[in-house]
């Protein structure tokens, strides 16, 4: 049983992780039913830009800068990438604008910071925590705090002031909230900036236990995609549900099954999910009129 | 205009080859990763290559011709060595190539060499398949050399660590799921059975992994009292880091990536007491590793003073005096003859590793024997011997 829960709660941070980025692509869909493919790349940047910085400063002087940086990356994705194709009404071209941003993300940061792997100073003591003989890593309290105090911060902010509710009108009715006099290519790009800060702060999150590098976004970004339709593109819950559902199925199979195999399950819940209920677990679905 | 596209490249070609006669080099190949996870052994490498070749052409070359080192970023990936080994003997039209860190790599790549007949010497990779691909009687000659210690000879030592000299009853296996972490658990495996003891837990991961929970648990339920590995710097690191986190500590014995300079600096504090089989420790107990490494210090300032991957720099300084010896020897540049040179050197070289005498023979293309290779224990971020008698011999 010890060690059972010992492996649910590595999975539980691992799976906050996944959420948090995936938290990301949903934002953006909500607004404008596009995704950053970058997502991955915006939290590898996140994390070297807080490598660099928080040579000259503390860790958590460096948090704010990096938000700064991931809320303009997420700008300048938006404005280079998926504007023009949204202005063309083109269906698909934002997949490729976003997929080459990603590529040029990761090769400037090859130039940049080098192809190794990074050691990130932990802002936290290494030692694991005991609970009754489990054992924690106080860096992994903190990714799952701050993962659902960022969620919490972003549900709140749409839901009590004015500009969160331009941002929900926008996702429920673009046409409709542009009618109603509100700047919906303003709350696209807001949103697009809020999907990559998020994805930054999950970079230094995760960057003090994983390691940092060039290449550190490819496999997070596309195993937070997994989440994001396991759990549904449409909603917040699902993310996080997805996400522990999916840190929580890697540890456990690697344990009970086979190491071997341990990336299987994840996947075939995703063919599961597609199969039975396509617009994810807590996804509502969208019924497109002709 | 298709005529005048046609003069040009004429023109152009005719100057290329001019140029090539009139630099009167010999251009060998230096193939390896000099980027991503195993850099830091691909560049040690390069640099003890080129430390021999400066050495070589400041005392005049050989047959009297300078080496030119073509250098080439294969970023352990079989594909990209595959490239690289055609562009190096068509483009390049070197006449042999030393290199190769990855295992894969290197079984994707000399193909293309042993085609050519050309002398490829791997200074690195340690699978244990890598010099037997070519073999008689399919192949009559066999053209891949090597000057590391392989795989046979890595996984028996590490066996012998854990059950003869700790005694230990119960042991784990980690590896990583590349060519090289399974084929060395093979290799493992065999080594154990031939003292009738089975794996309590069999454990994969791959590059790029962040969680060794479920492995290291399994590991530590099966009543592991040793972790034998094999896999590369950053992951290795991985799984020191895990088992401080799960309060679990029992010695990692595993092939010589325990040394590399990304494990080292990873693993921190969590990595002291790993065990690795070593032919080369940066300790200056011969005169010749002195001025190795006082050379690699002065010529390349690694961070510390510590060189990356120092096995590595060692045996790819090692390879380039063996094959210019073979070239002087053949005294021509033509792959058959420095292949029949290399398998018959009449001179002593001199090497950091050990004294090369009569490396190789026809069928015996392996240069490291099990008594030159001793075990390394990382103390704060070093590598040390891990016995006091070993460092005393010379």
């Amino acid at each position: 049983m010890q060690i059972f829960v010992q492996l649910v709660v590595s999975g539980i941070a691992l799976g906050m992780i996944y959420a948090l980025i995936a938290f990301g692509y949903q934002l953006t869909f909500a607004t404008s039913s596009t995704l950053n493919f970058g997502q991955g790349e915006a939290l590898m940047l996140g994390s070297l830009v807080g490598l660099t910085l928080v040579g000259y400063m503390s860790y958590w002087l460096m948090l704010p800068l990096v938000l700064v940086f991931g809320a303009l990356q997420g700008m300048f994705v938006e404005r280079v990438g998926v504007r023009p194709t949204l202005k063309t009404k083109s269906e698909f071209g934002w997949i490729m604008t976003t997929i080459s941003l990603a590529i040029i993300f990761k090769n400037v940061a090859e130039n940049v910071w080098g192809h190794d792997d990074l050691t990130f100073p932990s802002p936290l003591p290494m030692e694991p925590l005991q609970f009754f003989g489990i054992r924690v890593l106080p860096m992994e309290i903190m990714i799952v705090v701050g993962a659902v105090a960022i969620m919490l911060a972003v549900e709140i902010f749409n839901r009590k002031s004015i500009y969160g509710k331009a941002v929900v009108a926008t996702s429920n009715d673009r046409d409709a909230a542009g009618l109603m006099g509100i700047n919906t290519g303003m709350v696209i790009t807001f949103s697009y900036a809020l999907s990559s800060l998020t994805a930054a702060f999950a970079g230094v999150l995760v960057a003090p236990l994983t390691l940092t590098g060039s290449t550190m976004g490819v496999v997070l970004g596309l195993k937070a995609f997994s989440v994001a339709i396991i759990g549904g593109l449409n909603s917040g819950l699902g993310v996080i549900v997805g996400g522990l559902i999916l840190g929580i199925a890697e540890t456990t199979t690697g344990y009970y099954l086979s190491t071997g195999y341990k990336d299987v399950p994840g996947l075939v819940l995703l063919l599961v999910v597609l199969a039975i209920k396509p617009s994810g677990l807590f996804g509502k679905l969208a019924i497109k009129k002709v | 205009m298709s005529i005048k596209i046609k003069s040009i490249i004429t023109a152009l070609a005719f100057a290329s080859s001019v140029s090539a006669f009139a630099a009167d080099t010999i251009k060998i190949g230096v193939s390896g990763p000099f980027t991503g996870g195993s850099s830091p052994m691909g560049v040690s490498m390069r640099d003890g290559v080129k430390l021999a070749a400066s050495e070589i052409n400041a005392k005049g070359g050989v047959l009297g011709r300078q080496i030119q080192l073509v250098e080439r970023d294969d970023q352990a990936d079989n594909q990209r060595g595959v490239q690289v080994a055609q562009e190096l003997i068509n483009r390049e039209g070197v006449v042999a190539t030393v290199g190769y860190i990855n295992t894969g790599v290197s079984l994707a790549s000399q193909r293309f060499y042993q085609e050519a007949k050309l002398p490829v010497i791997n200074n690195v990779a340690t699978g244990s398949l890598i010099t037997k691909q070519f073999l008689p009687p399919e192949y009559p000659d066999n053209y891949v050399f090597r000057t590391s210690a392989n795989d046979t000879i890595q996984s028996s030592m590490i066996v012998e660590e854990a059950i003869d000299v700790r005694k230990f009853k119960k042991v784990a296996i980690l590896a990583d799921s590349t060519n090289y972490g399974q084929l060395g658990r093979a290799d493992l495996e065999k080594a154990l059975a031939a003292k009738h003891i089975t794996p309590v837990a069999v454990e994969k991961f791959n590059i790029k992994d962040v969680d060794m929970t479920a492995q290291l648990l399994k590991s530590k339920e099966a009543g592991a009292q040793a972790i034998l590995t094999y896999g590369i710097g950053p992951e290795l690191a991985q799984i020191a880091n895990g088992m401080e986190k799960l309060g679990w500590k029992v010695p990692m014995i595993g092939s010589w990536t325990l040394s590399m300079g990304n494990f080292l600096d990873n693993a921190g504090k969590n990595g002291n007491g790993a065990l690795m089989p070593e032919t080369f420790i940066q300790v200056p107990n011969t005169p010749k590793r002195q001025q190795f490494i006082t050379a690699y210090l002065e010529t390349y300032k690694p961070a510390n003073g510590r060189i990356p991957s120092p096995v590595s720099a060692a045996h790819g300084y090692d390879s380039l005096y063996i094959l210019a010896a073979a070239i002087q020897q053949a005294g021509t540049t033509d792959g058959v003859k420095v292949r029949e040179a290399l398998e018959n050197l009449k001179t002593k070289i001199s090497g950091v590793v050990t004294t090369y005498d009569h490396p190789y023979t026809h069928d015996n293309h392996e240069a490291i024997t099990r008594n030159m290779v001793v075990m390394g224990e990382v103390k704060d971020g070093i590598v040390v011997y891990a016995n006091k008698a070993d460092e005393k011999r010379k």
